[in-house]
């Protein structure tokens, strides 16, 4: 099955400098007149790993999307490593897309497709229209997709049609995806939302040495405490489209959850063992 | 708030809390009467509705019956003429179902919202395809062969039209009121939509349109046997010649031939759909 595989590239992310993150006075208001973000300001070291935590609807998803772009901030600014993202547009934002790897609740993958072609997607800002489109890339873009893949464990899989996965695997393939891109962010909206506990720690516990193996700055959205607690340093608690915590997580304490969620803290909140 | 704790001892309270529900017996009444009435009306010539003259069934029914029995008996020493003009029947159908199928892939796709997010672009695509459909085939068929000749050529191109209508039509609006959270990923990842489309849309939109294309190909067997009658080649021109030397028994040969090569198509193209899926 594989014969030329043999040695897949290793994922040159260390090689690409960790960015630090930072939004100063960020808003975002969607064209329907909800306020999702209001007047948000931090500042995200290079090489921090934080977790976001809030209850759905509390501007998770938004924050970390303004971040890419894929939500455009309505006021403030965004800057990511030496890019200012809320002012960029077509190929300038594409390219720092590009250099921004992000995960999602619901994998994203397309399912009738191959992983290796998931896997490929990250390659997308590294690639001429041309390759896509005769869908030839190079032995060099290749290697890097074989390479990710082999970075989380699950190379057999290449051939393998990305809807036949389990959801373990799945959001490996699209962890696999998002480190293709050789990127100085990740992100991750709700990586383990879709998974049972064990796949939880699983796919935490890759995002985790992505952080410490590359150095690379990891924001994750979660809505579970303890795997806020167990796998980042950093929090940060939104409420309402707005900041109420930021901080380490050792000195996180229960009032300061109750104070995100807005009530106290339950069983849900929890993913237990 | 109910106090009580069975389930079941809410029901009294249920039937006093259900909000109620508009009564439009009448209207709907009055709809469906309006519609008797005016469909009646325009069978009346007299207000200027078309004349059904049903009386004529019974006046010339000896005529009808004659021809019938003709019909009844099918030629089949006829049969051996007929394989020339079926296989060029179903060469237009193919060759019509492959290029239109070639040609919509890049229009559907600038067709449907989600992979062509650019609304001038998508409307003037759409705007083509429904003038596109808004022609009939036999009007393109009497057209064509006017421009290009009597023979399988206009044929063929008629079929092209008429099939790239339908296709980008039913898979634009499939891929449309399809979930495409994949998207996301490639926009994440930097890609441009054509990127998008070609590596992930594609793969997943595939099935939709080779469902499409075998139903052309199905369409296209049978309408091509028609597009003979206006000159445009196949076993509709054989047909049309019997008809007008009042040969009917070797018009009923054709339609049956027809008949069964048409149920053939369309068992074949449920066989290869089965596969798809």
């Amino acid at each position: 099955m594989h014969t030329e595989n043999q040695s897949p590239q290793t994922v040159n992310v260390a090689g690409s400098a960790s960015w630090q993150v930072e939004l100063d006075h960020v808003s975002v208001t969607y064209p329907n007149g909800t306020r999702a973000l209001s007047d948000v300001s931090l500042r995200i070291e290079p090489g921090e790993m934080v977790s976001i935590i809030g209850l759905s609807g509390s501007g998770k998803s938004t924050l970390i999307r303004t971040i890419n772009g894929l939500v455009a901030a309505t006021q403030g600014v965004v800057t990511v490593g030496p890019h200012q993202v809320n002012a960029l547009s077509g190929r300038a934002l594409r390219d720092v897309r590009g250099q921004i790897g992000m995960i999602f609740q619901g994998f994203n993958l397309a399912e009738r497709t191959d992983v290796l072609h998931n896997v490929l997607v990250g390659r997308f800002a590294h690639l001429p229209l041309w390759r896509t489109l005769l869908d030839l890339p190079t032995k060099h873009d290749r290697n890097i997709a074989l390479g990710a893949l082999d970075s989380v464990g699950i190379l057999e899989t290449v051939w393998t049609r990305a809807g036949a996965l389990s959801g373990g695997q799945k959001q490996r393939v699209a962890i696999a995806r998002a480190l293709s891109q050789e990127p100085s962010v990740m992100l991750a909206d709700e990586p383990v939302a879709s998974l049972d506990p064990p796949t939880s720690h699983a796919v935490m516990g890759d995002l985790r040495r992505i952080n410490q193996q590359y150095g690379l700055t990891v924001l994750i959205n979660l809505h579970l405490i303890d795997l806020a607690k167990q796998y980042t340093t950093r929090l940060i608690g939104l409420r309402d489209g707005r900041l109420v915590y930021d901080g380490p997580v050792q000195n996180a304490t229960d009032k300061d959850f109750e104070e995100v969620y807005g009530r106290p803290i339950q069983a849900r909140d929890l993913l237990g063992n | 708030m109910t106090t009580t704790t069975a389930l079941t001892d809410t029901t009294d309270d249920i039937a006093a809390r259900i909000p109620p529900k508009s009564r439009q017996l009448w209207r709907t009444l009055v709809g469906i009467s309006a519609l008797l009435l005016f469909t009646i009306a325009t069978t009346i010539p007299a207000i200027g509705g078309i004349n059904i003259d049903l009386a004529s069934i019974v006046h010339n029914w000896h005529n009808g019956y004659s021809k019938m029995l003709q019909m009844l008996q099918p030629n089949f020493d006829f049969l051996p003429r007929t394989w020339r003009p079926m296989v060029e029947t179903l060469q237009m159908a193919l060759v019509g179902a492959a290029a239109s199928a070639v040609v919509s892939i890049s229009l559907t796709l600038w067709a449907a919202k989600p992979t062509n997010p650019d609304g001038l672009t998508r409307s003037i695509v759409r705007t083509m395809i429904n003038v596109i459909r808004a022609v009939p085939d036999l009007v393109y068929a009497t057209v064509l062969v006017a421009m290009v000749g009597v023979g399988a050529l206009p044929g063929v191109l008629t079929l092209f039209l008429f099939n790239i209508g339908i296709v980008v039509k039913l898979v634009s609006e499939a891929i449309d009121s399809a979930d495409h959270s994949y998207m996301e990923a490639g926009r994440a990842a930097g890609g441009t939509q054509t990127q998008i489309n070609r590596s992930t849309a594609l793969a997943q939109t595939w099935p939709l349109f080779a469902n499409q294309w075998l139903y052309t190909l199905e369409l296209n067997v049978r309408i091509s046997a028609i597009l003979g009658i206006v000159g445009a080649g196949g076993i509709g021109r054989l047909l049309d010649e019997r008809r007008a030397f009042y040969a009917y028994s070797d018009v009923s040969i054709i339609i049956l031939e027809i008949l069964v090569v048409v149920i053939a198509i369309e068992l074949l193209s449920n066989f290869i759909r089965k596969r798809l899926v």
